[in-house]
């Protein structure tokens, strides 16, 4: 059964401790499990580490990899820094935004799917390249990307 | 013909842990001297001398005191460290524990990026490995000297490349650049004394405490000391890590990597130097092309402002917006780069203001990230566009 926000924060609380360098691992969890971060786990977040709500919510908004909206269950970031955009990131990109019908930023409406760009995923040598989810992907041609995504369940 | 020099790639080596149980039967301060006699400087693309930042942090006071591991590698370009934390992981590891040796810390963290969480099990393997094999935990070689490893994940910031913002992400904050003094060898994480090295640097501490210090110096071209890791990517038949002497030219690398019709070298990311074909003599060492690792090439099919335009989309994504000239500045170069694109600038003197701007953005800007995301655009202009000075009618 998949667990709350407040249950993987107090989990994390009792592996991390409740100091102010714990923020960053328990955001991280919350993220990773949910593909975002709830309300509820800021507010458990701030309490226990005894800051305001409107510390953790701006730490949140700071980083791109966290999220304060809920996404799919698969999070596809699409590289459009130079070694890609280079390679063809612009058409993989169109590609996929047909494939899904949607844009970048949004889900689709079944929630499998997020699409997003990302800058420069360190892949510069296998562009242009995606990450989905934790997995990254190289190489890519439209048709390849397009392959990976659809066969996200 | 160029060749490349594989010290830190090098596939023949010592046997894991024969640097740590060296530098374990030495002083602290010895090992730290050592590491300064190399002059080894900064990996990550800063250059400040390594043995130095050890010196300080030896002799600073704190409670605790950490080594942190830099693994955000976030420069455009740039994958070398992405290739050693995967092939060459417990080598890292190892550098990280004779650093922990030599200022006496018992804790090291690696600031993971993000973007590369798939690296994480390839970590946590070799941690345990060294574990397993007494080189890493409690009383390591017998000695009292203790040290474990933890990794601490980014959320994607580029910023957090900057150490100190780093230290600010470790601790739960947004990754804003500290002003500093304080250094962090004096009051870095939690506020201890902390050396924070980038993953090459740590990478290339089991050589230099094996080989010495005046060996590691002869790797290097000229007054350039050690091998350097360059990431090459863009139009080149063979993208990927070389490693070459500290002061090789950019048409050695060229030659290597298989760069053919070049029209222009971005060196040291999109932070670093746009050359021309008329400059590929130059060399990529801290006192003229400073080597962060990325090498990106363009032939003379890419349209440069379109190059330009990538780079400054970037960084208006990635500026942290705590200083006014990096958060607006960087907005405004792109705006302008637009206007290039379409043809509304028509000629350098309607230019003139922006590359004040670009130079109110070096002085003005607390970290790298503002006093250099305007090379590009100083450099691609400068180099690349071709405008008449003025026309006339200008005002």
């Amino acid at each position: 059964m998949a667990r709350s926000a407040e249950q993987i924060v107090e989990e994390g609380l009792s592996r991390y401790g409740s100091g102010r360098e714990a923020v960053m691992q328990l955001l991280t969890d919350v993220n990773n499990e949910l593909g975002y971060v709830p309300e509820e786990a800021m507010r458990a977040i701030a309490k226990a580490v005894g800051v305001s709500n409107a510390e953790i919510f701006s730490v949140v908004s700071f980083y791109s990899f966290l999220s304060i909206e809920p996404r799919g269950r698969h999070i596809v970031r699409l590289c459009k820094t130079i070694s890609c955009a280079m390679k063809g990131s612009a058409d993989i990109l169109q590609a996929l935004k047909d494939d899904l019908g949607i844009g970048v930023g949004e889900t689709t409406e079944d929630g499998r799917v997020t699409l997003e760009t990302t800058s420069c995923i360190g892949l510069c040598d296998q562009s242009p390249a995606m990450l989905v989810d934790d997995v990254p992907h190289s190489r890519l041609t439209p048709e390849k990307a397009c392959e990976i995504v659809r066969g996200l369940e | 013909m160029a060749e490349e020099k594989r010290v830190m790639l090098g596939q023949e080596g010592a046997e894991t842990g024969s640097a740590l149980r060296k530098a374990l039967s030495l002083k602290p301060a010895d090992v730290a001297f050592e590491v300064r006699e190399a002059k080894l400087l900064g990996r990550g693309g800063a250059g400040f001398p390594t043995g130095v930042k050890w010196v300080l942090a030896g002799g600073a006071s704190g409670e605790r005191k950490y080594i942190i591991c830099n693994a955000d590698e976030g420069e455009p370009g740039t994958f070398k460290d992405r290739v050693l934390l995967d092939e060459y992981t417990e080598k890292i590891l190892e550098g990280m524990a004779i650093a922990g040796h030599a200022i006496d810390a018992d804790t090291g963290i690696i600031y993971l990026r993000a973007e590369y969480p798939y690296l994480i099990p390839r970590i946590m393997e070799a941690r345990q490995n060294l574990i397993d094999r007494g080189l890493l935990g409690e009383n390591i070689g017998g000695t009292d000297f203790s040290f474990d490893i933890e990794i601490r994940p980014g959320a994607g910031a580029y910023v957090c490349g900057e150490e100190t913002s780093l230290m600010e992400s470790m601790e739960g904050r947004r990754g804003e650049p500290r002003n500093k003094p304080p250094f962090p060898t004096n009051q870095g994480f939690l506020g201890m004394p902390t050396v924070i090295n980038n993953v090459e640097t740590f990478a290339a501490i089991p050589h230099i405490v094996l080989e010495g210090a005046e060996w590691y110096q002869a790797l290097g071209r000229g007054e350039n000391s050690g091998t350097k890791l360059f990431s090459v990517s863009g139009d080149v038949e063979n993208p990927g890590v070389y490693e070459l002497p500290l002061g090789s030219s950019v048409c050695e690398l060229l030659e290597l990597a298989g760069g053919k019709d070049t029209q222009a070298v971005q060196v040291g990311g999109a932070s670093g130097a746009t050359i021309g074909p008329d400059e590929l003599d130059r060399c990529m060492s801290f006192a003229d092309l400073p080597p962060g690792g990325s090498v990106i090439v363009f032939d003379r099919s890419r349209d440069m402002l379109d190059v330009l335009e990538n780079f400054m989309e970037f960084f208006v994504h990635e500026s942290c917006g705590q200083c006014t000239p990096c958060r607006e500045g960087n907005m405004r170069l792109l705006d302008v780069i637009a206007d290039l694109k379409a043809g509304r600038i028509e000629s350098m003197k309607q230019l003139k203001p922006y590359f004040q701007l670009a130079e109110t953005m070096k002085l003005g800007s607390k970290c790298g990230l503002g006093q250099t995301s305007s090379n590009c655009f100083v450099d691609i202009v400068s180099k690349f566009v071709d405008l008449p000075d003025d026309v006339k009618g200008d005002a």
